[in-house]
């Protein structure tokens, strides 16, 4: 009745509105194939269908199966959603690397250079201001090299425009793979500001020498790697570096507290004391230049790499979260891992729920007795706080969860398959295949389960996102698979880091939408299906 | 009479079975996955490396403080009961929640500072109580009306719109809805508290005690209904379209009888049992909900004390505790149910 996971999935029967299903053959020939074209594992695949029985009037094939769903709005819609998903997750599944959640989303080094909790950058167009946009510059070859008599000044020069409303939120370098032969060469990093005079010496923000040879290492020395990274808008010397530039070139205007602080250091490389003297630094747009400048003793001596960051306000797609993760990466990983959690959960309650209903309702008797009390005592349990349970007891694992979530979600199906087998044991097919001496488990197989495999498959679909909501609601109270990034650990990551409350809305909303619209398109699909489920819903025309 | 009784004589053995099993896999999964055993050795060093310091004062002698220590570490090994298997040490432990003697919490307190699970459990329940009441009976009323209006114009724009509203609401998370309404009503616009269940400093008064409480509980019930709501409205609707087109529906409007008294006597009395059914089904899985209810919105009730117990250092005592209590309210709710439908609907009595 409610949107969690612990109540049961209503029926699809109920939710269409149709009273009763029966179960044709020729319809599960047409379920399957339908469920094969949509890209489903489906449950009964290994089973025959009688053959004999397809001969029928009203019998559709594949072709029309898939007719029939894209006959209604409904189906056109569920379909186009779910094809857009099973994109999305094919891309992910050949660009992402395999270990996408412990090597990036999970590594703070990653994304050490992106803009901590931006807005996504299309939300200029929303107004507030035109804001900076996240710059990334690499050079491999320096801008300018000028040999002395007995050293080498290659100089790589940024050239970072400062024309938005805000100040940028960070400026680092890194340098990447250097190797040298004697002595070891000298870095120096400075800031070209707009304000300079002509001739005056840039602004110093950072010093570096390579370190050294340790005791019995032979040349080449090989360093910077992995890459040494500066946030220049963290550095005691930079900070130095930029009061010494305010003094020189705004006596007498104060600047208020320190500027060692790494969000005021930021604001302060790109601004200029107040002119009114309150001591507030005021944005100085123009034209920057951020130059690193590599000394070296021996010409032989090569870096690799230079990468230079001026942070933005506003990043990519979809912003990023606290940690200056990509939020657009997150969310697109999360399409495969949905649909592989609502799948496999999916497939394998189907599978245990319809055989043993199936098992229950032919069987009869003592076995009978035994599955439809388990069933009974299982659906009476209120799942979530069984489910927090075993996962905090046996620990953070998805599959294991997966599997917990299966353990909880079959009763509910043994019970309806068993009534239909119920109906369909005493029917003429069923008597004629017993008659002619088939045994208990080939009937039960081949003439019971091809009866009810249509209704059963539309269940499946309809049960798949109760395991999408299940998981995120466990993720979202801390239980999730932290090596396998989903949407639910985004939003916790957000509504625990305060998100909320400090308006970050492009990390806790969009996380949502997809949950909801993931769950949507396999309840649209159900939907849709029942009149391939069920002959008697379809137009006839 | 014994007609009334057996069904549910035979109802109250099963939940009473299903409490048994949640036990017993509350058991299982502690003492067989050696979680119960890791957690109180962990308890025993933590208190040995304690009482090491103590002891090294008076002894100076190394090996006999060695010996000491030894000693305590097998007495604590035998306060806790590791000297026993866990099969032999944990039944008795988890079954005597069944006597609702619930142990005791390692750091959680009530406000006056017990540490008995079971007073801290009487001090949670009414919170959750009072939302979840509230909240269902708003649901109640409201699908009820709108429901039973709905299925006079079947098949109407409004009706259509209805039924995507139902399966958007069983598709939306609840807790993320809350979240939506904490961004919105809370922070952008500043309507209402975005949680707690209390302004600081709290009120004085009683009666302003009691406004304050309600203030805070808006938005939770905010979250609670819309999401129950979808789907009972599409279920009283379709229970009412049902019963309206049978024969004795036919036969009352036949003779006469003024459309209320139709609606009343012969549609909604019929549609009844099954509508009274989806309601407290869905009370009963609000129940779990309100874990994760409670949790985004800082209510202090018996989820979000779940949630206390489970993140940050884990009290598994409590752990224990909370889930038989929650496995409790759950049966209890669906006893209830069964007393209702027996009461409601003559077939169970007669048949």
């Amino acid at each position: 009745m409610t949107a969690d996971p612990t109540t049961s999935v209503p029926s699809a029967t109920a939710a269409g509105g149709a009273t009763e299903v029966t179960a044709r053959p020729e319809a599960a020939e047409a379920t399957r194939s339908v469920a094969l074209a949509s890209g489903d594992a489906p449950v009964g695949a290994d089973t025959d269908t009688d053959r004999g029985e397809q001969g029928q009037p009203g019998a559709v094939g594949w072709r029309g199966a898939l007719r029939l769903l894209l006959a209604g709005g409904v189906g056109k819609a569920g379909v186009a959603m779910f094809a857009v998903m099973l994109a999305i997750s094919a891309y992910v599944v050949l660009t992402y690397p395999g270990d996408f959640g412990t090597a990036r989303w999970s590594n703070p080094g990653v994304w050490a250079d992106n803009p901590k909790a931006v807005r996504p950058a299309w939300t200029a167009w929303l107004g507030g201001g035109e804001p900076v946009r996240h710059l990334e510059r690499n050079l491999t070859a320096p801008s300018e090299v000028a040999t002395n008599p007995n050293s080498e000044v290659r100089t790589y020069r940024f050239p970072l425009a400062v024309d938005g409303d805000d100040f940028p939120s960070l400026l680092s370098v890194t340098l990447d793979g250097l190797t040298y032969g004697g002595r070891p060469p000298v870095v120096a990093v400075s800031l070209i500001r707009p304000d300079a005079p002509a001739g005056s010496p840039p602004v110093r923000l950072a010093n570096l020498v390579a370190p050294g040879p340790r005791t019995g290492e032979v040349a080449p020395f090989r360093r910077f790697d992995p890459p040494e990274r500066l946030l220049l808008s963290a550095q005691e010397s930079a900070a130095q570096g930029i009061a010494q530039a305010y003094a020189a070139l705004y006596p007498g205007l104060p600047v208020a507290g320190s500027l060692t602080d790494s969000d005021r250091l930021a604001r302060a490389l790109f601004g200029r004391p107040g002119a009114d003297g309150s001591g507030r630094i005021e944005l100085l747009r123009g034209e920057y230049q951020l130059q690193v400048q590599l000394v070296v003793a021996n010409p032989a001596d090569a870096l690799g790499e230079v990468r230079a960051v001026l942070g933005g306000t506003v990043f990519g797609v979809m912003g990023t979260d606290g940690l200056g993760r990509d939020l657009w990466e997150g969310l697109l990983y999360g399409f495969p891992i949905g649909l592989l959690i609502a799948a496999l959960a999916a497939v394998l309650s189907t599978a245990i729920g319809a055989s043993l209903g199936v098992v229950s309702g032919y069987a009869g008797g003592t076995t009978d007795a035994i599955i439809q009390r388990v069933c009974d005592v299982i659906s009476n349990v209120p799942v979530l706080p069984l489910l927090i349970f075993l996962v905090f007891v046996l620990g953070s694992n998805l599959w294991l969860i997966i599997l917990v979530l299966v353990a909880f979600s079959w009763p509910g199906l043994t019970i309806l398959v068993r009534s239909m087998v119920l109906q369909v044991r005493g029917g003429q097919l069923v008597e004629a295949a017993r008659a002619l001496g088939a045994s208990r488990r080939r009937v039960m197989v081949r003439h019971v389960f091809p009866q009810v495999a249509p209704f059963v498959i539309a269940q499946m679909i309809f049960s798949a996102p109760g395991a999408i909501l299940a998981e995120a609601s466990l993720s979202f109270l801390g239980l999730g698979d932290t090596s396998i990034p989903t949407w639910g650990q985004m939003l916790r990551a957000g509504f625990q880091t305060g998100a909320l409350y400090l308006g970050y809305w492009w990390w806790v909303i969009p996380p949502g939408v997809l949950i909801i619209v993931t769950a949507l398109a396999f309840m649209l699909l159900a939907l849709a299906m029942e009149p391939v489920v069920d002959p008697r819903l379809r137009k006839t025309t | 009479m014994i007609a009334v009784l057996r069904p549910l004589a035979v109802r109250a053995l099963t939940l009473f079975g299903v409490l048994i099993a949640v036990l017993v896999l509350l058991v299982l999964s502690l003492g067989a996955t050696g979680f119960s055993d890791d957690l109180l050795n962990a308890q025993v060093s933590e208190q040995l490396r304690g009482e090491r310091e103590g002891l090294a004062r008076t002894i100076r002698d190394p090996a006999q403080l060695e010996a000491a220590v030894a000693e305590r570490q097998r007495q604590l090994e035998a306060f806790y009961g590791l000297d026993d298997p866990w099969y032999i040490r944990l039944p008795p432990q988890v079954f005597r929640v069944l006597r609702l003697d619930l142990g005791e919490a390692r750091s959680l307190r009530t406000a006056e500072g017990s540490t008995r699970i079971a007073d801290i459990v009487q001090e949670r329940l009414p919170y959750t109580v009072l939302l979840l009441t509230t909240s269902t009976i708003i649901t109640a009323l409201v699908g009820l009306a709108v429901g039973a209006r709905m299925a006079t114009r079947v098949g109407s724009r409004i009706d259509r719109a209805m039924a995507y509203f139902a399966a958007v609401s069983f598709a939306v998370p609840s807790w993320w809805l809350g979240i939506l309404l904490i961004l919105v009503l809370a922070f952008q616009l500043d309507w209402l508290p975005s949680g707690g269940m209390y302004s600081t400093p709290p009120p004085t008064g009683r009666w302003d005690r009691a406004v304050d409480l309600a203030h805070h509980a808006i938005l939770p019930i905010l979250t609670l209904v819309p999401i129950s709501i979808g789907p009972y409205i599409y279920t009283v609707r379709t229970m009412t379209v049902t019963v309206a087109q049978e024969d004795h529906v036919q036969l009352a409007r036949a003779k006469g009888l003024p459309e209320g008294l139709v609606n009343r006597r012969h549609i909604l009395r019929v549609a009844a049992p099954p509508i009274v059914t989806g309601l407290i089904l869905g009370l009963a899985g609000s129940l779990s909900g309100s874990i994760l209810v409670e949790t985004v919105f800082n209510w202090q009730g018996m989820g979000r004390l779940y949630y206390d117990a489970v993140s940050g250092t884990p009290d598994e005592g409590v752990i224990v505790a909370l889930t038989f209590v929650f496995t409790l309210m759950y049966v209890v709710a669906r006893f209830v149910l069964d007393i209702l439908y027996v009461l409601l609907d003559p077939r169970v009595r007669y048949g």
